[in-house]
């Protein structure tokens, strides 16, 4: 195909999926490999509206944190492997914008990751739960005990009592103090 | 340094004022001046400009200001430690360009630079300030919604406002800039009453970001200059951008001010990391689709502002405070727009009330 072909399929599936027209303008301004690789991926994993929106607004902000082309983005071995993968569609499509957001908030994920792998090591018995505030937007821990007998808030009380070193490394971590990675 | 203006407007009963006419004797010969009746008729986005807010900035209008100088910082919130800063308003928008600028959401329907030709009568609220609140001591700047002394080789406006609070116990002037435009500074003398401050960036958010402006370098050539001429010198590492590499470039930056202004010749530091409204930074990436600086690991936060995830802002904010107490001084430092909580831990202590904490700034 060549570009004018190309442009011409971007605008029928932007048309078919009723892609808003800011959107289909930043597509069509990208490069032509860019646009020809979003047009080959949007129909392998048969984006839909809100999920090219999301893939077209994090490609072009990987692209620029990265200096590079969204073309050079999908064209990562792990983009490529999902594209080509086993799965259907949409479990393709899902995983796809998942790594793409990887790449997008690199460091945030590996926090995560570690902040998740303490929690884990912590093997907090059924009734305690911690929730993590979302996508680490602040430095709040939320502890959450759920029971039915006061013999089991005093089980559950005590358990914490013994896993207090390990709830203040977590919540030092919330606050920046264990960041492992050079910033 | 010098910015270019595309146009000069001035207000009908302000033609007269000492400002227009110092104003209009320092534009160059083929800059137009056309006189208004009205100066919000032409401080809006004016129709058919690709980029109105870029082109306000170059769209200077002399006009009367209708609405008090004087007000506290509108950053301040009861959700954040606040460091008790007061905001002269003598001029809005401001001719450099950088990406992150809050200005391009905050003032976007009013965007020309605006100079206010009854700058004067802000003295009056100052005064009643500070006789109302006898042996109490203020921090006011005029660095919120303009750069303080960008355009003052035109306007001169710093010259009266030190001789003004140069005459005053309790209130100290903070000229907060990103350029080096210190002439005018140099033929007063600020008698202990004006502190300079400068944003530091590194020299990547520098390059990337901050259009128009003079560089680190300059800018820390500049507070020495002023020091070395009787004013205090402060620096605002705001807005702290995390992008990868950010620590050592900031540990660099860091030392080199260091090597130039010794830790007990800081006044203070501020720090705040970048944040923007999703409105704003829709604003900014549509008009710097290219600036990585604006492509961070931003989140949505509790006020609704984008600002990198938490534990690396911190850990951040950690990073030059411990540089800085490595150095050997205690330097008053605070953090803006952040919580008690993120303040205590990054300073190991709950911030003061930000009465007290504005009197310990004002009094360096």
């Amino acid at each position: 195909m060549n570009v004018d072909e190309i442009d011409a399929q971007i605008r029928l599936l932007a048309a078919g999926r009723r892609l808003p027209p800011s959107h289909l303008a930043r597509w069509l301004a990208m490069d032509a490999a860019s646009r020809a690789a979003m047009l080959d991926i949007a129909r392998a994993l048969r984006l839909r509206t809100g999920q090219m929106v999301t893939a077209l607004e994090t490609l072009e902000e990987i692209a620029v944190r990265e200096d590079l082309t969204v073309a050079g983005v999908l064209d990562r071995a792990g983009i490529r492997r999902i594209a080509a993968g086993p799965g259907s569609a949409p479990a393709r499509a899902s995983a796809m914008l998942e790594a793409l957001r990887t790449l997008r908030y690199p460091r945030l994920k590996q926090m995560q990751e570690q902040i998740r792998a303490e929690i884990s090591a912590l093997k907090l018995p059924r009734g305690i739960s911690l929730l993590l505030p979302k996508e680490l937007g602040s430095d709040d821990l939320t502890i959450s005990l759920r029971v039915r007998s006061a013999a089991e808030l005093a089980r559950l009380l005590e358990a914490l009592g013994q896993k207090r070193p390990g709830l203040a490394r977590i919540i030092e971590m919330l606050g920046g103090e264990s960041v492992k990675n050079e910033i | 340094m010098k910015f270019d203006l595309d146009a000069v407007f001035v207000e009908h009963g302000c033609a007269g004022s000492a400002l227009a006419m110092r104003i209009l004797r320092a534009i160059p010969r083929d800059v137009p001046v056309t006189h208004v009746a009205d100066a919000r008729e032409v401080s809006r986005p004016a129709s058919g400009e690709r980029d109105p807010f870029g082109a306000g900035k170059r769209r200077m209008v002399i006009g009367k200001r209708k609405t008090p100088f004087l007000m506290p910082c509108p950053a301040g919130s009861s959700r954040f430690a606040c460091c008790g800063y007061l905001v002269l308003t003598l001029a809005s928008n401001c001719p450099m360009d950088c990406s992150y600028c809050f200005l391009q959401e905050f003032i976007a329907d009013n965007p020309a630079f605006q100079v206010y030709a009854n700058f004067t009568d802000s003295f009056d609220e100052l005064d009643r300030l500070a006789g109302n609140a006898r042996g109490r001591s203020f921090r006011v700047g005029t660095g919120d919604l303009a750069d303080s002394l960008a355009f003052d080789s035109i306007t001169g406006i710093s010259r009266d406002l030190i001789d003004f609070f140069a005459a005053r116990e309790n209130l100290t002037l903070e000229l907060k800039t990103k350029t080096d435009e210190i002439e005018n500074l140099l033929a007063v003398d600020p008698r202990g009453r004006v502190i300079v401050s400068w944003t530091l960036s590194p020299d990547a958010v520098y390059r990337s970001s901050e259009h128009l402006t003079a560089s680190p370098t300059a800018r820390i050539a500049a507070a020495r200059t002023v020091l070395d001429a009787g004013y205090g010198v402060a620096f605002h590492f705001d807005p702290l951008i995390a992008y990868p590499g950010a620590e050592r470039d900031y540990a660099a930056l860091i030392d080199e001010l260091l090597d130039t202004v010794a830790p007990g010749e800081i006044s203070f530091i501020s720090m705040g990391g970048l944040r923007m409204t999703p409105r704003l930074r829709g604003a900014a990436r549509s008009r710097f689709p290219g600036d990585p600086m604006l492509c961070g690991e931003e989140v949505l936060a509790a006020d609704g502002r984008l600002r990198t995830f938490t534990p690396l802002r911190l850990n951040l904010y950690r990073t030059l405070a411990d540089r800085f107490r490595k150095a050997g001084a205690e330097i008053p430092s605070y953090l803006c727009m952040e919580t008690a909580s993120v303040h205590e831990r990054v300073f190991g202590a709950p911030p003061s009330r930000p009465a007290i904490i504005g009197e310990r700034l004002a009094r360096g």
